[in-house]
């Protein structure tokens, strides 16, 4: 639920990709802005640059053109403070989770939280997180030892451990069934309403969508 | 915690493993073949330094080439003439004949000593079972005997059959050995053994770190293999008297006798010089095996970025900055590195072990100085080893990276 205040905003981005005949411009010109505490959801057809967009959004990769203001200040192209608002303000969530397969539920959390520069944290704040996402029994498991929905809620754990302004989540019921993909989304959504958690979900699943505050349409690299 | 680079070498066992054992192999020849052959010369070079002598009398010229010369060189009439010229300055001048011959399937070089001059060639040490070779020199004296009374103008050598050497009124062959020839050849006191065409009989047995392993009456050694000259040694070691001075002291006994005088001292750097070749040959021996050693770690590194380069992005999804990529990598190697000196070291320590078992007459010295060089070689390596594969994980694409999930 938004409370105010814009999170992000994003003008006028440009992204392409390949050069000469093969060029794709996969963001066309695209505009988008992110309250304070929305629960954003962006759909699209496959190809339209959803994506692309996230990854932008979440400064993975510069835009070509175009300028992004995140919590009021701009985003730089490159450079360290480029990646020191990356540590800060952004998590991420992905499709296909992205935990580290050699190390702990608990240790993925923790290596995103020295990657930040905070280390382990003593206030009990993950392990409170575990708990609200109902995944606390596999702290100690590796990724190959859990199931498919442990597995993701662990992932957003991990998103969400450093208090992000925003979190950016790729398809992440993409490859969950039905069942731990309501789950997902409640929990996002719980996430959202009680500790207003902005956030920014890429789908093409409209009962997914649902769930959002708020869903806008993209279309060969533009929203609708 | 789980601290990432650990996490991946213990997942990876089986490769982490190899990658450990390449390295301590690289790092066990190192420190091994260093301490074999810088220890076989030490232990050499210890036992002469326990002769109780201050300097060394040889033939002109012999230079570093003195450790493996052996036979008739110096008149015995050397010893004489130094003691009359210098006794103010000289104690005691003990000649001793060398000549090498094959006891415990080995070269070993016997020196030919007095019984008289024992107790200065063994450094003071006594005898740990048995007695010394012709201890009254009564061989000494039935041999001069027998030569005075053979016509010596005829250019023949007196010929002596094995009996009469070996006769027990004044056997001549006889050996004394040291602790580790008995037992690297399982001798026993008493024994009878077959060398230089001779039965010899070990009479006495004393405690390594002697000069040599193998002595005999200086008297059979002149005769058996000084073509019957029993005037000439090899070698004369020169005791001085309290207070004089090595230097002065060698200058003016080298230019009494015309030969080449040395301190005892000298004697290390002899050998050093002498077998230099051989340390430069093993050290680059070393330097190749450590080389492939850490070729291997840059190729396990390196082929580790290739198959985590999601991990990678991962981590750079959430911010690690380059610095952090680098140290990653770094530490694995440096982890890898580590788990592979203790296997070298300890495998150095079983080598030296084995090897000592096997050959008890070859000494292997494991040094903390090889163990320290050989650590520097191997942290500097291992960091080496690891720029090239930790660049690449820096340069890894992130959404390339992820977006071929």
């Amino acid at each position: 639920m938004a409370d105010g205040g814009d999170i992000l905003v994003a003008r006028n981005l440009e992204k392409s990709f390949g050069s000469g005949d093969a060029r794709v411009h996969v963001l066309r010109g695209l505009d988008l802005t992110v309250q304070r505490g929305e629960f954003l959801a962006v759909m699209g057809p496959s190809g339209c640059g959803k994506s692309t967009l996230l990854h932008v959004l979440g400064l993975v990769t510069p835009p070509d053109a175009g300028t992004i203001h995140l919590d009021g200040r701009p985003v730089p192209r490159r450079g360290g403070e480029l990646d020191r608002m990356r540590r800060a303000h952004i998590g991420l969530v992905f499709q296909r989770f992205n935990l580290i397969s050699v190390l702990s539920a608990a240790d993925n959390v923790e290596i995103s939280l020295r990657v930040r520069g905070m280390g382990h944290r003593a206030d009990g704040r993950v392990e409170q997180l575990f708990e609200q996402m109902g995944v606390s029994h596999v702290m100690r498991r590796k990724p190959g030892a859990m199931s498919i929905g442990e597995q993701q809620r662990v992932a957003v754990v991990r998103a969400i451990a450093h208090n992000p302004d925003i979190v950016l989540a790729d398809e992440p019921t993409g490859n969950l069934d039905s069942a731990n993909a309501a789950r997902l989304l409640e929990l996002l959504t719980d996430l959202n309403r009680r500790q207003h958690q902005t956030t920014v979900m890429i789908t093409h699943d409209a009962e997914a969508a649902g769930y959002a505050d708020r869903i806008v349409h993209m279309k060969d690299g533009r929203l609708l | 915690m789980g601290y990432l680079p650990l996490a991946n070498i213990l997942h990876h066992k089986l490769r982490s493993a190899l990658s450990a054992l390449g390295i301590g192999i690289g790092i066990c020849m190192l420190v091994t073949l260093s301490g074999l052959s810088r220890g076989s010369l030490s232990e050499v070079a210890d036992r002469w330094e326990s002769v109780d002598a201050d300097l060394i009398v040889m033939p002109r010229g012999w230079g570093e080439n003195a450790s493996d010369k052996s036979g008739s060189a110096l008149p015995d009439r050397y010893a004489a003439k130094i003691l009359a010229n210098h006794g103010d300055i000289v104690r005691s001048v003990v000649p001793v004949f060398t000549w090498p011959i094959k006891l415990a399937g080995q070269d070993q070089m016997a020196i030919g000593v007095d019984a008289s001059s024992w107790g200065a060639l063994s450094g003071g040490r006594g005898l740990a079972a048995g007695r010394l070779s012709d201890p009254d020199g009564r061989f000494a004296a039935w041999l001069t005997a027998k030569l005075l009374a053979f016509p010596a103008d005829h250019g023949e050598i007196l010929e002596l059959a094995e009996a009469d050497l070996s006769d027990p009124s004044h056997n001549g062959l006889e050996l004394v050995i040291d602790t580790r020839l008995a037992k690297a050849g399982g001798y026993k006191l008493g024994q009878t053994v077959r060398a230089a065409n001779h039965d010899w009989r070990i009479v006495g047995i004393v405690s390594s770190g002697v000069m040599a392993r193998v002595f005999m009456p200086r008297r059979t050694a002149q005769f058996l293999f000084g073509n019957g000259d029993v005037t000439k040694s090899t070698l004369m070691f020169v005791k001085l008297a309290a207070g004089a001075d090595v230097g002065p002291a060698a200058r003016a006994i080298g230019a009494t006798t015309g030969q080449d005088v040395v301190p005892l001292s000298r004697y290390r750097g002899m050998l050093v010089e002498k077998f230099g070749i051989m340390f430069t040959y093993v050290d680059a021996v070393n330097v190749t095996a450590l080389i492939i050693a850490f070729l291997f770690i840059m190729v396990t590194l390196y082929t580790m970025v290739l198959q985590r380069t999601r991990e990678i992005a991962i981590l750079k999804s959430s911010g690690a900055s380059d610095f952090f990529l680098l140290r990653q990598v770094l530490a694995e190697s440096m982890l890898l590195t580590a788990a592979g000196m203790a296997v070298g070291v300890a495998m150095s320590f079983l080598a030296a072990w084995l090897i000592e078992t096997l050959r008890p007459l070859l000494t292997v010295t494991i040094t903390w100085y090889w163990i320290a060089v050989s650590a520097v070689v191997a942290l500097v390596g291992a960091v080496a080893a690891a720029l090239y594969p930790a660049w690449r994980a820096t340069r890894v694409d992130v959404v390339e990276a992820l977006t071929l999930e």
